[in-house]
């Protein structure tokens, strides 16, 4: 869902995640050496399984991709450490998304500012803790995503060529007429916010309430999401409340059998769940075509490890390879920190049964068509209604 | 069986009660189920290590209680219109070309006496919404269910019985609940699956579900709440592979006193069971939004025998809004 998110409430996470590198957790230095220790003490459930429930979050900063100034470096030193949380704090200090310029001007009341829709309020939960590590990926060693395949970049350059035209003279876009290609269909199964809006297939996935993606690694902040684990002896469950309603169960049984059949396709994938010693380790094949993380389709096979570190740290591990998208496979580490369950409820999403928003967009988009048809509104299509804003800061 | 009499509301309620009445006998005591489990062949019950019933598993209702809780007849379809007698209705046209499959098959009730008893102002609304199902039910839009009606819908769910949380997730728009065991706060608004909180009595897992929003149904006839439900359930295994469920349901607003529904839920014995999706909300984006589209889509189907039209209405706001 992140990798398609453009919605404004995102932005703000995504411009902090790429210039300051606090859109992800992560731990301390200490609790990484205590995960690298035997867990002899693993809690265990009443029927002897390693007991990995609760609701668990985080408010640890760590970004997903390592800024490159850090190389090779999983983890930050003391001194990098202490200058980047005092950026952090200093961060958190701002006036935030209300102070953004346009086009160096007071951005207040502009189409940019309408259209980002979030103030700051929105945005108040800060996180508060940094994590030593440089990034959630440790694997390729430059703690980045690796490449894409020529065939996954062309069809990425393809999506992103057909976004920007249909953004073509609009404020959101380069200069330019209005583009032909408004007339063509999305080149693959959109789930990216079009600046059009002929039906629902226009909007992206989060506001058409399908951005209930696998893998989910937790932000932090407002929007940074929840968990909620259950255990029975032979399933797990999984209540993901994340981005705002697009809240999802993930049921993982613990079995032995077969993947399903290659033809199958489900959205969340076909889980087959085993225990390595006291790791839950979750394998997931059986992807959609509907589903994209950070590039890749229905040829995403996931590798999951979920274990518990100590008494309040559950550990995630993503393992994550498709050779239709990645050139290598790769893999990704995120602490989460365990919550108070007495007064720490998970809400329900409801996303799709109030969702007024794509309601709202199709029937004011049929409505800025008529007035331009009658001679008393813009065009609809020099209005950008994608990009959520932006700002110039 | 009540919009084939095609009559007054006045009329509808009597011959209701009286085929009510009258099933009511067939129906017999739902809440009594036989002792299954004291049977000396059947295997124990699962049980957890604090010794309690372990109610984990794919569970699934198999009766018609979302068509209708209390017992009806077979009808052609769900939505009728006038025939060429008065006790001759036939499909209306939304239904028609689904013949025998889009028909509404019968059952004998789920609800202790057979009868709902609405406040009569309620009894109103219910027929209102029985006419106007195709409208108004917002299983038809993919909406979460809410508590008891996802017990009971024709999908099956899974039970993951935690330590001090109990987890329900079911097949149909991938619904969840959770029940409390534990001490928690009291939910802060309203929601489709309501708040659950759970107790032990003896052997039978008590809870409590409070906070449902007024806009989910009980079933496919329009039978409706408002947001002072209250219900408590009762979960009782009544072997190894079936739990006798039941609901009391209470509603000041809208009944005139608790009422009572119970009826099997049966494990999935298959070995291959498990959930798989029923991500509904795209498939009701056309219905939804189809009407808002630049180019309509869907306007017409050609069989060889019959051509479907369908024309799109964009509703008022206030009915856009609210639906």
């Amino acid at each position: 869902m992140r990798t398609t998110a453009r919605f404004p409430m995102y932005v703000g996470a995504l411009i902090a995640a790429v210039t300051l590198a606090i859109a992800w957790e992560g731990t301390t230095v200490a609790a990484q050496q205590r995960a690298a220790a035997p867990a002899a003490k693993a809690p265990r459930t009443p029927w002897g399984a390693p007991d990995l429930q609760g609701i668990w979050n985080t408010n640890t900063a760590v970004p997903f991709e390592r800024p490159r100034e850090y190389g090779t470096r999983a983890m930050m030193t003391e001194a990098e450490h202490a200058k980047a949380l005092a950026e952090l704090q200093e961060r958190n200090q701002r006036p935030g998304r209300d102070s953004r310029t346009v086009g160096g001007q007071p951005g207040i009341g502009t189409e940019k500012d309408v259209a980002r829709a979030y103030n700051e309020f929105w945005f108040g939960d800060k996180p508060t803790r940094l994590s030593y590590r440089t990034s959630m990926i440790i694997n390729p060693e430059d703690g980045r995503m690796p490449a894409y395949t020529p065939e996954a970049a062309r069809r990425i350059a393809d999506k992103r060529d057909f976004l920007a035209a249909l953004l073509q003279g609009t404020s959101g876009g380069r200069p330019g007429p209005v583009s032909p290609r408004r007339a063509e269909r999305s080149p693959d199964y959109n789930l990216d916010r079009i600046n059009r809006a002929d039906g629902p297939e226009d909007r992206g996935g989060p506001e058409r309430c399908l951005g209930d993606n696998l893998p989910v690694t937790m932000g932090t902040g407002t929007f940074g999401g929840v968990m909620q684990l259950v255990q029975s002896p032979d399933s797990v469950s999984i209540y993901y409340d994340v981005g705002q309603g697009q809240g999802f169960a993930w049921v993982i049984p613990i079995t032995n059998r077969p993947h399903l059949p290659k033809s199958l396709q489900l959205y969340h994938g076909d889980a087959i769940a085993r225990w390595e010693g006291d790791t839950l380790m979750v394998d997931v094949t059986n992807f959609s075509d509907e589903t994209n993380f950070r590039g890749s389709r229905e040829n995403l096979h996931l590798i999951q490890r979920f274990r518990r570190v100590d008494a309040n740290t559950l550990q995630m591990e993503i393992t994550a390879e498709d050779p239709t998208t990645w050139t290598a496979p790769w893999m990704a580490v995120q602490e989460l920190e365990r919550a108070d369950e007495k007064t720490t409820l998970v809400l329900e999403g409801g996303c799709h049964e109030g969702n007024y928003g794509l309601l709202g967009m199709l029937l004011n988009t049929r409505a800025a068509e008529k007035a331009f048809a009658e001679g008393t509104g813009p065009d609809p299509a020099t209005q950008d209604n994608a990009t959520g804003g932006g700002g110039d800061n | 069986m009540r919009t084939r009499f095609g009559v007054s509301a006045l009329a509808v309620g009597i011959i209701g009660a009286l085929c009510a009445a009258f099933f009511a006998v067939i129906a017999g005591q739902v809440s009594s189920p036989r002792p299954v489990a004291a049977q000396s062949s059947a295997p124990p019950i699962t049980r957890q290590a604090n010794g309690k019933p372990d109610f984990s598993g794919i569970w699934q209702a198999n009766n018609t209680a979302n068509w209708d809780l209390v017992t009806h007849e077979a009808m052609p379809a769900r939505v009728m219109q006038t025939g060429v007698q008065g006790l001759s209705p036939v499909p209306a046209a939304p239904m028609l070309a689904l013949g025998a499959v889009g028909g509404v098959p019968p059952g004998v009730g789920v609800v202790e006496g057979d009868v709902i008893p609405y406040k009569p102002e309620a009894l109103q609304k219910k027929q209102d919404n029985f006419e106007h199902w195709l409208d108004r039910d917002p299983e038809i839009r993919c909406y979460q269910p809410g508590v008891p009606r996802a017990m009971y819908m024709p999908y099956p769910f899974q039970i993951l019985h935690g330590t001090n949380k109990i987890m329900m997730v079911f097949e149909y728009a991938n619904a969840q609940r959770t029940i409390h065991l534990d001490q928690v706060e009291p939910y802060p608004n309203d929601s489709w699956m309501g708040h659950s909180v759970g107790r032990w009595d003896g052997d039978t897992l008590v809870v409590d579900v409070t906070s449902q929003i007024d806009k989910t149904w009980f079933d496919r006839a329009g039978d409706f709440h408002s947001d002072a439900l209250h219900v408590v359930e009762r979960y009782r295994m009544l072997s190894r592979d079936a739990i006798w469920y039941a609901a009391t349901i209470e509603d000041p607003n809208v009944f005139t006193r608790p009422w009572t529904i119970a009826m099997p839920l049966y494990r999935r014995l298959e070995p291959n069971a498990q959930l798989m999706d029923y991500r509904c909300i795209e498939m009701v984006e056309e219905l939804l939004y189809g009407h808002l589209r630049k180019q309509p889509l869907v306007r017409t189907w050609e069989g060889q025998t019959m051509t479907v039209s369908v024309e799109r209405k964009v509703p008022p706001p206030d009915v856009l809004y609210e639906r």
